[in-house]
């Protein structure tokens, strides 16, 4: 019987570090979305749901809403006691689920001896963390 | 047997018709209705969009298609929520269940990382860049650039139920006849362990060039429109660069998640993110997927096709109608 062949390990460290990061940060954005239905938030959630169905844009709903312009940033981390802003950071934490995961891959290329492929991930693992740091980003 | 299968087609062109009409009927109503929230509560919201997208998953799943393809369009077509916190949503609701997917494709070796590096580089820089194109138009061109947008999704989703319905069949293991030096020199070449058949396949791919300026393409629409994009990557891998085309699926499904990752980021920068919508279609999509796996298994769904292609259809219509409409032209 032919042998399986083994599955590259940067593949498997991608996954196992995307799958639990994601998995953690949905039910973090659940717990958070509990608490922010049953209580009050940092940005009032009838004043929300009034401006999206009204289609306002993002622009109008921050000001409208929250009485501040767009924040341009990583604004949930300051306002952690709210259940809006324990939302926002798990759907924060599962949006970097995929950056930390290829982190992981490029450290499991460097192990493999990819060759090009420790560049290529490098460069993907770069685009994604500075595009989570908000450094890839439209300032206005 | 035949006979009830030709039903079955009929009744389901039938459904998708049917359904289509319905759609765009219920855009007039919604549209009619915009001045009130039609006295829903957030908490009401939440639920009312948690079971819709419970729905969007299911048959999208059944379909062959991505959750976010028939998400974004939807919304965008019959809801009156501004596109950008849509587009937001979507690329987040198909970035969370791609990341879900991707564990068991990586562990099994079904997704060929060299593939999926080599292909991330194009995609996940012109995602970036399709994402900020979409911020900017947002930023400068206000509500002409809304309805530019809804006109260019409504376009492109005519096209992607086209490629749907008259796409060609795919191929589970193309023969790769000649193989480009390039391609040949990136190493692409893989194999994978075939449960089905048993035995070990050995896979050649080509065509590296073509794939990476198709591969530009598919991240700049999927960024911009905040489209997962399965509909495109799948037909890249599979008939351009000749994967087999279960290594293709799963080099899509994990490409998604790296891809709309990276696109993301400046839509939560530019505040189009708000957990009281994108968290019940996170949920929803992704109970959905599971719902319509396992629906999957038990019955032949072949005429859901016909539904996906009626959604669509119906969508591109009202996305172009509502651009039109408001650009002047109608």
């Amino acid at each position: 019987m032919e042998e399986k062949p083994k599955p590259p390990i940067s593949g498997i460290i991608y996954g196992e570090a995307a799958y639990w990061i994601v998995l953690a940060g949905m039910v973090i954005a659940i717990a958070g979305s509990v608490i922010y239905l049953s209580g009050t938030g940092y940005v009032g959630k009838q004043c929300i749901l009034n401006e999206m169905w009204e289609g306002s844009d993002v622009s109008t709903i921050w000001e409208e809403c929250a009485g501040k312009e767009v924040p341009h940033g990583h604004w949930y981390i300051n306002r952690l006691s709210y259940g809006d802003g324990i939302a926002m950071a798990g759907i924060a934490l599962g949006c970097l689920a995929a950056v930390v995961g290829m982190w992981g891959a490029f450290v499991g290329m460097i192990r493999e001896k990819g060759g090009i492929y420790v560049a290529f991930s490098l460069i993907v693992a770069i685009i994604l963390t500075l595009s989570a740091a908000g450094i890839i980003q439209l300032k206005h | 047997m035949v006979y009830s299968k030709l039903r079955l087609g009929k009744i389901g062109k039938y459904i998708a018709m049917s359904l289509m009409m319905l759609l765009l009927f219920s855009g007039q109503v919604l549209a009619a209705e915009v001045d009130s929230t039609m006295g829903m509560t957030p908490e009401v919201f939440f639920a009312v969009f948690l079971v819709i997208t419970i729905v969007i998953g299911i048959v999208a799943v059944l379909g062959g298609v991505g959750g976010g393809v028939v998400f974004t369009p939807l919304m965008m077509g019959f809801t009156p929520i501004d596109s950008y916190i849509i587009r937001a949503t979507g690329l987040f609701v198909a970035m969370a269940g791609a990341l879900v997917a991707a564990r068991p494709f990586l562990r099994r070796g079904l997704a060929n990382v060299r593939l999926l590096f080599f292909a991330a580089v194009p995609y996940a820089l012109f995602a970036v860049i399709g994402a900020l194109l979409a911020g900017y138009v947002q930023e400068t061109m206000g509500e002409v650039g809304e309805y530019y947008i809804k006109l260019s999704l409504g376009v492109l989703v005519i096209g992607i139920a086209l490629l749907i319905l008259f796409g060609g069949k795919r191929v589970e293991y193309p023969e790769v006849k000649n193989v480009d030096s390039f391609s040949e020199r990136m190493g692409l070449a893989m194999a994978y362990w075939e449960e089905s058949l048993g035995r070990v396949v050995d896979y050649k791919v080509t065509k590296a060039p073509i794939g990476i300026l198709l591969f530009c393409g598919v991240g700049l629409i999927s960024g911009m429109f905040g489209l997962g994009a399965g509909w495109a990557m799948v037909p890249v891998f599979n008939l351009v660069m000749l994967a087999p085309l279960k290594v293709s699926a799963a080099c899509s499904k994990v490409l998604i998640g790296i891809g709309d990752t990276a696109a993301i980021w400046p839509y939560i920068m530019g505040g189009g993110i708000f957990p009281l919508f994108a968290v019940p279609c996170m949920i929803g999509l992704i109970i959905g997927t599971i719902i319509g796996a396992k629906i999957m298994l038990r019955v032949k769904a072949g005429f859901i096709r016909y539904l996906i292609i009626a959604i669509m259809f119906g969508s591109g219509i009202k996305l172009i109608q509502t651009g039109l409409s408001g650009l002047g032209y109608l």
